[in-house]
């Protein structure tokens, strides 16, 4: 039950809705994806085939799905919020599972057109779960323990399952996200105190603990810190990565070598160099000023996003586009953090424009919700 | 949380009584409390929105200002610490006198395999076999296919291996850089140089050490980067030494001697020039030291330092020291007659002379005749007391200061009762053992005008001050002496056309292995000489073990049949090469003269 009530008869129908899209909106998510279709293009060299025109084909379809997905009222999303919920978490049992029998780390399933990974679904559904939940619960109960604990729930069974597959940068996401959504309906704050808290004392104990009986960490374990926190130590091992896309950055410059000019990361000194490690491309290419850019595209996004969620009385819709937005920042902000040194070295891509299907799609599908929040937000 | 009634009794009847509907004022109030929690929300959610933009702008400045440092960084590819680069540090070269490379450095290779990375071990291992002939293939595909991370294959390989090994093509392969120590010149030297070997090893690059001769001595020098690549120059001469190494190696050869040292020492610095023990080795490739229970005596092993570790009893050479110092003492003058007629008995001992020489010669005859009885005698003039104080004066009692690891080896033996007897035998060289080096020194003193100076292997720029041992009258009339002894006494085979030599022979029988007396058969041949002989710059000693020239009907030992010639043709080859101009001897023409000990 939302404390506001929806006017109906003042939302657009039918093929009217068109004209009520967020229109800046998407173009900007196409800006961003042309910016991508640059980067694969110039990382393979100048060959449109390899990853360029898959990717552009993807964009295409996530744009219509994007566009579908907005045409339907935003109250048929809040309603099924649950089954697509108690679906992914199915989903998510069903890589486990068919992962074990599968004698692997097996993330996705076989959909036939596009592997799917539940996991990346999990990302909005969780969002929506917590946005309908919020939106249900009366503003009274929200910062009571017990009602709290449901949504910690929510987040926490999602998170586990994907920690399982191991998929660290996922889990973290996934964690993040939500607590961003518990955060905005109002929790109250001296919840994340603690929990902040207890984390800051848990990774204090952790570091404490080296070197003594009860060490909770495993000296290799221990060593992978070491490298993040200083990746000289070991360049060509596990900090091979970080140094070398460091390299890439800082031989950009303030204005870049120039489009296809990169040597760093097209002479294949770069693993993940069309996926997770694009931003160290466009940083060499376009230096600077053309990293800025892009993280201004991004900012432009959230902005929007956040701006029409403000707007939007239905609280679903507010929490949903706020708790899509922050997962969108979540992506982008990480991905630099790790290209940059900033964060360890966990398997977030940059959103639209690193090169993968699953990501893109998944995305695109998020902002379809947004676009539907906005369309039949109530005036 | 103090709220206003919905309904306040007061205003409900006012409104009665005025007549107005008091829903009216609950309907009006509910709107009122509808609209604080509306406001109070979206204070919270304004709020919040505010903490999150912080965040955001924060995450932002993070991600931004990372960024522009690193675009402002100067790209640099990372210098790879590697544990052991600190020992890659070039070992300084060894020279010669003039510069000429002793050692050196080469750039090469180790090899070692990492099997995970390979793609065929089994063709790999059959390559490897076929590079390396030395090399099993059976082991190394063993090796390859065992699960093992890390194999070392060759410690050492040569670019043309290199190449090879590269050919194959495996990824497994892996060469870590090595700095390896070159001896140009082979085995030229070697019992000077010694030789190098790896000490800590890791794979991206190995320590040299050095483990025998001036590699070991000047190990902390050869090594310290404070020097600067500057070479450790040393005394040696290396076409001398290839010369006296040659000649010594033909005599060594022809007279069937087992070994065989020679030692060329400047009189006035102490410079040595050439050192040489055979057998040799090659540095490049040192052989392993002999181990117990391999039928090898460490004397016969190649890394034996015949010259500066080797304790021999040095036989007439020794004579010198008794007269020369029976002269500084005024006992005797070189014409002062001594009784010669033997045997001379000292207790139940007896001394013979190799020939009877008649009932008196003068000393000089003593010397330039080799008679044993004649210097006994002058050594009991001189007494024990004296004796000793003399031969230690000249360092006979002490291993030589040579800058080598084995010259501490060369302890002297000396009689553990020092008796009347024992400072006659040892006048003549018997009953006390040392080194070619120290008969070197002891020459030296009287080549030089009677000054004790230290040998070395360094360069030096000016000559020793060295202590006085004798007045320079004195070590002038025993180089007179000296000099008879090749134009008319037992080492006539020693004259050299155009270059004055003086010397002394000494023919010492070889004492048998855990006493028990001395062969009969076995002899240390020694001829001790310097030259010019009326201004010597050089002395020269060379030492013959067990040779015996078999030109004549019986077999000859003697040091006059033996190390004389040797050290005869050595001289002739190294004078020139010494800058020693030939000079016609004033005087008679030496006749051929017998030879004896």
């Amino acid at each position: 039950m939302s404390y506001l009530e929806y006017n109906v008869k003042h939302v657009p129908a039918g093929f009217r809705k068109v004209m009520y899209l967020h229109w800046p909106l998407a173009l900007l998510l196409a800006a961003v994806a042309g910016v991508g279709f640059l980067m694969l293009y110039s990382v393979a060299g100048g060959d449109v085939s390899r990853w360029a025109e898959p990717q552009i084909k993807r964009f295409a379809v996530g744009f219509v799905l994007m566009m579908a997905v907005a045409m339907v009222p935003a109250w048929f999303w809040r309603n099924i919020s649950g089954v697509a919920y108690g679906v992914t978490i199915l989903l998510l049992l069903a890589v486990e599972f068919f992962g074990a029998i599968g004698m692997g780390a097996q993330r996705w399933i076989d959909l036939g057109f596009m592997r799917l990974q539940p996991s990346e679904l999990a990302k909005i559904t969780t969002v929506m779960m917590l946005a309908a939940y919020y939106d249900w619960l009366p503003m009274a109960r929200v910062s009571r323990p017990l009602w709290v604990a449901v949504p910690v729930g929510i987040i926490l069974l999602p998170t586990y399952l994907t920690l399982r597959q191991p998929d660290l940068g996922t889990a973290l996401l996934l964690m993040l996200g939500g607590a961003i959504v518990l955060f905005m309906a109002g929790v109250h704050w001296l919840y994340f105190a603690v929990v902040i808290a207890a984390a800051v004392g848990t990774v204090w104990a952790v570091f404490e603990s080296r070197g003594t009986d009860w060490q909770l960490l495993k000296d290799y374990q221990f060593r992978r810190i070491d490298t993040f926190l200083d990746p000289s130590q070991d360049p060509l091992g596990a900090g091979y990565h970080i140094t070398q896309s460091k390299i890439a950055l800082g031989s950009g410059g303030w204005t870049g070598r120039g489009f296809m000019q990169g040597t760093q990361s097209r002479l294949n000194f770069l693993p993940e160099k069309h996926t997770d490690f694009i931003f160290t491309t466009l940083a060499e290419e376009f230096g600077f000023v053309g990293a800025v850019s892009l993280l201004g595209l991004y900012a432009l996004i959230i902005v929007f996003c956040v701006v029409t969620a403000v707007q939007n009385r239905d609280r679903f819709s507010s929490l949903m586009t706020l708790g899509i937005a922050s997962a969108f920042f979540l992506y982008f902000a990480i991905n630099m953090s790790m290209v940059m040194g900033l964060a360890p070295v966990v398997g977030v891509p940059l959103p639209l424009v690193s090169y993968g299907g699953s990501a893109m799609l998944v995305l695109m599908v998020a902002f379809g919700l947004v676009q539907s929040a906005h369309v039949h937000r109530p005036r | 949380m103090i709220r206003t009634p919905l309904r306040p009794l007061a205003r409900i009847l006012d409104a009665r009584a005025k007549g107005e509907n008091p829903d009216a004022i609950e309907r009006e109030n509910i709107r009122i409390r509808h609209e604080q929690m509306r406001d109070k929300l979206r204070m919270r959610a304004e709020s919040r929105l505010l903490v999150l933009a912080l965040a955001f702008v924060v995450a932002y400045g993070a991600v931004g200002a990372r960024m522009g440092l690193l675009a402002a960084s100067e790209p640099a590819e990372p210098v790879t610490v590697a544990s052991g680069a600190s020992i890659l540090a070039q070992r300084s070269d060894i020279v010669d006198r003039r510069g000429r490379i002793l050692a050196t450095n080469m750039d090469t290779y180790s090899l070692y395999a990492q099997p995970q990375h390979m793609i065929e071990p089994l063709r790999a291992a059959k390559e490897l076999a076929r590079v390396f002939p030395d090399l099993d293939e059976e082991t190394l595909a063993k090796q390859f296919t065992g699960g093992r991370k890390f194999v070392w294959i060759k410690k050492k390989i040569s670019p043309e291996q290199y190449q090879a090994v590269h050919d194959i093509g495996s990824p497994g392969l892996l060469f870590g850089p090595r700095e390896m120590r070159l001896y140009p010149n082979g085995a030229l030297a070697s019992h000077i140089l010694g030789g190098a070997s790896f000490g800590r090893e890791g794979v991206h690059a190995a320590e040299v050490i050095g483990v025998a001769g001036v590699e070991k001595t000047f190990d902390d020098f050869l090594r310290d980067p404070a020097n600067n690549g500057a070479p450790l120059e040393l005394s040696i001469d290396l076409t001398v030494q290839a010369a006296v190494e040659r000649v010594l190696y033909g005599g060594m050869k022809l007279l069937n001697a087992k070994g065989a040292a020679a030692v060329l020492m400047d009189v006035h610095t102490g410079e040595v020039l050439s050192l040489a023990s055979l057998p040799d080795f090659d540095p490049n490739d040192r052989p392993r030291p002999p181990v117990a229970g391999d039928g090898q005596t460490q004397d016969d092993s190649p890394l034996f330092n015949r010259a500066v570790q080797g304790v021999y009893e040095l036989g007439s050479t020794f004579k010198i020291f008794a007269v020369a110092q029976a002269m500084e003492l005024g006992l005797v003058n070189p014409d002062t007659m001594i009784d010669t007629r033997g045997p001379l008995t000292w207790g139940k001992h007896r001394i013979r002379d190799f020939h009877n020489y008649g009932n008196e010669l003068s000393a000089t005859t003593v010397i330039v005749k080799s008679s044993n009885i004649g210097t006994a005698r002058i050594a009991q003039m001189i007494g024990v007391d004296r004796q000793k104080d003399f031969l230690e004066s000249l360092g006979l009692f002490q291993p030589t200061p040579l800058e080598m690891l084995e010259a501490k080896g060369g302890q002297p033996l000396l009689p553990p009762n020092w008796s009347e007897l024992s400072t006659m035998t040892i006048s003549y060289g018997h009953g006390m053992s040392a080194t070619p080096l120290h008969l070197a020194t002891g020459y030296a003193a009287i080549a030089n005008g009677g000054r004790m100076i230290k040998p070395t292997l360094l360069k030096q720029a000016a000559p020793q001050e060295g202590t006085r041992v004798m007045r320079p009258e004195v070590a002038a009339r025993s180089r007179a002496m000296l000099r008879k002894v090749v134009t008319e006494g037992t080492a006539s085979f020693g004259e050299v056309p155009g270059y004055a030599v003086a010397g002394k022979t000494g023919t010492a029988d070889k004492p048998k292995p855990r006493g028990g007396g001395y062969y009969k058969d076995k002899v240390i041949a020694t001829f001790a000489t310097m030259f010019p002989a009326y201004d010597p710059k050089y002395v020269l000693i060379v030492t013959l073990d067990e040779p015996v020239e078999t030109s004549g009907s019986e077999p000859r030992r003697t040091a006059g049949w033996t190390a004389v010639p040797v050290a005869a043709e050595m001289i002739t080859r190294i004078a020139p090469l010494l800058g020693l101009r030939p000079e016609i001897e004033p005087g008679e023409l030496a006749g051929i003269t017998l030879t004896s000990n």
